[in-house]
């Protein structure tokens, strides 16, 4: 039930990810985040089995930082989703695998080109312009099929969100208490200052 | 005497007389169907319709007959079915499909005597889907196809469901090889995928309209559709029977498919 | 024992033939009006049914039935849009690419081979689900219908129609039907009415519905836009959006797009047209769909 946006634009990634932890029929939080900020142009953002999710993300957020401190480069989006790709291929196939679905947003430091990486827990990997994870597919592509652009602003980037985060606040039979909204630019990643609390009517 | 567990038998109680009061009548899971395989394709002209089917019928990888006719005549005289004007093909469950017929058989000859006017095929093709629909919940395992001409003299052909629901097409095959078979039928009769060559670039191609294919041709497309069918098909083969609907009746032929 | 008494005292071979009642229904060439359908020999008839034909529970069940489907409908300002795909599908087999899932409903008189451009009075009815079932049962909808107005004298409301519907799926809950349909209708009394009904006995009147399993896909697309005072034009566009949407993110949906419009004098067909050129037009003029590419 959880659900994970990501909507790239003309120099912009926007990742959002629901702010309810939900364990059974309880709501344990209603703020939590996430995603893992990786290195200074790219974030994940994660769902899956409880447990997984924190563990595998904060394991290859460290070893993205080690490769940096290494090497002393950042690398690219497209290097660290391939990277996390192969850790997952990895895992898939060890005695007990990793349940995570992941979203990877980032801007190329070199290109300034922004990107978004689509990867589930059986590590299938798409690069694409937008992308839903969990019940969020449903209701959202369609939405992003229609109103998408690859040239569009910040702004207008936000305004395609909000008809998505709408949509699923009118349909969506649970809560997912709104959504945590980080957005990569060229400048490295940013909250979003994101309302959450418009009121949806039904038709 | 019960027993926990595990089932025991009398004998191993060991008394003579005693009956197994605690055992119901098992019912073992009921089964009453089979696939006797096989195919049938029906296609429809501007003045004619045919409806061919296969004539083997198989139960499992066993041949039990190189001739079981699939396509019937509904409505005719008697036995030999002169003087009928619509043809019926089942595939599926030979069982079903032969009770089928004899079913739509008997209500298109009581509608002639009741109201002294042969049945539309119109009027037969909403029938039959009410006599599939009648047994919903213990369904006819068979796929039907229903041809004639209509009120205005074309070709008709009705599909169905097993259990009656139904639309009217220019063509459609049924059965074990119906996979093989409806693709060329797309391609071959409603030239599906087929654009008029020269007429544009990438999507300004223009497509190339389907209209009524003359009988000869039609008749060489189910020839070549079973032909094919039988190449990559266990459950196809033996002969090829073809009923052709016209305005002057109905002509059977029939011709050998391959027997292996 | 009682059970078994009375297994045994009945002589078996009475059943063998068919009784007199069954042999009149056999050979009655008018369907019967009343509701009897045959039922398996045993105790529990729809656990059977759905052994031989679900194959959600049972992918390798012998019956495949036709499934699978968006429809759509909802109410604006100038009546009703109502918009359907047309594909059929019994697994992963399509079935059929040109189902009509828009059944007109009342005036039998008036079927649906008849080709006008006028407005036609009644009801429209679409199809989600088993389509056998919907066929049928809006078909007998139909006689129901045409029944009232000739008792009454005037046409049936949609409120009324509807409850028809309902009180009938009701009656055989947990049978093994499968249906979700909308009934789309406008009438003095009511103005322009939607309901939507299925197999579980619910019966909801309402502005918007989509039913069917690209049904989410096409909430996205029409929530986003849709207030009641659309325009006529904005309304039918909306609709075969919506459809379009669908078809292309839910793999049991495809084919044409069938869309209809109901108005005061009764509703009118706005086509039944090919997916794929409306799917190119769009990607390409508007630009939207930016996830498919068109050249390597």
């Amino acid at each position: 039930m959880d659900v994970l946006l990501g909507i790239t634009g003309k120099d912009f990634v926007i990742v959002a990810a629901s702010k309810a932890a939900m364990r059974g029929p309880t709501v344990l939080k209603a703020d939590d985040d996430k995603t893992r900020q990786l290195n200074k142009s790219t974030i994940m953002a994660f769902t899956g089995e409880a447990g997984d999710t924190v563990q595998f993300a904060e394991y290859i957020q460290a070893n993205i930082q080690l490769y940096t401190m290494r090497n002393d480069t950042e690398l690219g989006p497209a290097a660290v989703a391939n990277f996390v790709r192969g850790e997952l291929a990895r895992s898939l196939r060890s005695r007990n695998p990793y349940t995570v679905n992941l979203l990877l947003g980032g801007m190329d430091p070199i290109s300034n080109k922004p990107s978004l990486y689509w990867v589930d827990y059986l590590a299938s990997l798409a690069q694409v312009p937008y992308a839903a994870h969990g019940y969020a597919q449903y209701y959202c592509l369609s939405t992003l099929d229609k109103h998408h652009h690859p040239d569009i602003s910040l702004e207008q980037g936000l305004k395609i969100l909000e008809m998505c985060t709408d949509e699923l606040k009118r349909r969506l039979p649970i809560d997912f208490k709104g959504v945590l909204v980080k957005v990569v630019t060229k400048d490295g990643v940013e909250i979003l200052d994101y309302d959450n609390d418009k009121i949806v009517k039904s038709a | 005497m019960t027993s926990f567990g595990r089932y025991t038998s009398a004998e191993t109680v060991g008394y003579s007389f005693s009956q197994p009061t605690s055992a119901p009548n098992k019912e073992h899971s009921f089964y009453p169907y089979t696939d006797n395989g096989g195919s049938t394709l029906g296609i429809s002209g501007s003045d004619f319709a045919i409806l061919a089917g296969d004539t083997r019928s198989v139960a499992g990888y066993n041949i039990n007959s190189r001739y079981v006719p699939k396509v019937f005549k509904i409505g005719g005289d008697d036995e030999s079915g002169d003087g009928a004007h619509i043809l019926l093909s089942v595939v599926g469950f030979a069982a079903d499909g032969q009770a089928l017929k004899e079913r739509l058989d008997a209500v298109v000859k009581m509608y002639k005597y009741q109201h002294g006017k042969p049945m539309s095929v119109r009027a037969c093709a909403q029938r039959l889907s009410t006599i599939l629909y009648q047994k919903r919940f213990f369904p006819y395992y068979v796929h039907a196809i229903l041809a004639g001409l209509d009120e205005e003299g074309k070709g008709a052909l009705y599909s169905y469901d097993p259990v009656g629901s139904y639309e009217r097409e220019q063509c459609r095959a049924a059965g074990s090889a119906a996979s093989l078979i409806m693709p060329f039928l797309d391609n071959q009769v409603n030239f599906k995928n087929q654009y008029i060559p020269g007429s544009g670039e990438g999507h300004a191609l223009e497509p190339k309209k389907a209209e009524p294919l003359p009988r000869e041709t039609v008749e060489q497309l189910v020839r070549d559709a079973f032909t094919s069918a039988v190449e990559r098909h266990i459950e196809v083969g033996d002969g090829l029977q073809m009923m052709v609907i016209t305005k002057s009746g109905i002509e059977e032929i029939y011709s050998p498919l391959k027997k292996d | 024992m009682d059970k078994l008494v009375a297994q045994y005292s009945r002589p078996r071979h009475q059943d063998e033939f068919y009784s007199e009642q069954e042999q009149r229904d056999l050979t009655e060439s008018h369907p019967s009006i009343s509701l009897k359908f045959d039922l398996p020999p045993l105790e529990n008839p729809s656990a059977f049914l759905r052994a031989m034909t679900d194959d959600h529970s049972n992918p390798s069940c012998p019956i495949k039935l036709a499934h699978g489907t968006t429809t759509l409908a909802f109410r604006f300002q100038g009546g009703i849009i109502v918009a359907t795909d047309s594909r059929a599908t019994a697994g992963n087999w399509i079935a059929s690419q040109t189902v009509k899932k828009v059944i007109p409903v009342s005036r039998l008189s008036r079927g649906e081979d008849t080709q006008t451009d006028a407005p036609v009075p009644g009801l429209l009815g679409t199809m989600a689900g088993g389509a056998a079932d919907c066929q049928y049962w809006l078909r007998y909808l139909s006689q129901q219908c045409t029944l009232h107005e000739i008792r009454h004298k005037r046409r049936i409301t949609v409120a009324a129609a509807s409850k028809i519907l309902a009180n009938l799926t009701y009656a055989y809950k947990n049978m093994g039907l499968s249906m979700g349909t909308m009934l789309a209708g406008m009438t003095p009394q009511e103005g322009p009415a939607l309901y939507y009904i299925d197999s579980d006995g619910t019966r909801l009147p309402g502005n918007l519905f989509c039913v069917g399993s690209g049904q989410t896909f096409a909430y996205g697309v029409l929530d986003a836009q849709y207030r009641y005072d659309l325009t006529e034009e904005e309304a039918l566009e909306l609709g075969r959006r919506s459809i379009l949407a669908a078809m292309h993110r839910d793999a049991y949906s495809g084919g044409f797009i069938n869309l209809y419009h109901v108005k005061e004098e009764g509703w009118v067909h706005h086509g039944f047209s090919d997916m794929n050129p409306i799917f190119w037009k769009t990607k390409l003029e508007k630009g939207e769909f930016s996830n498919v590419t068109s050249e390597l």
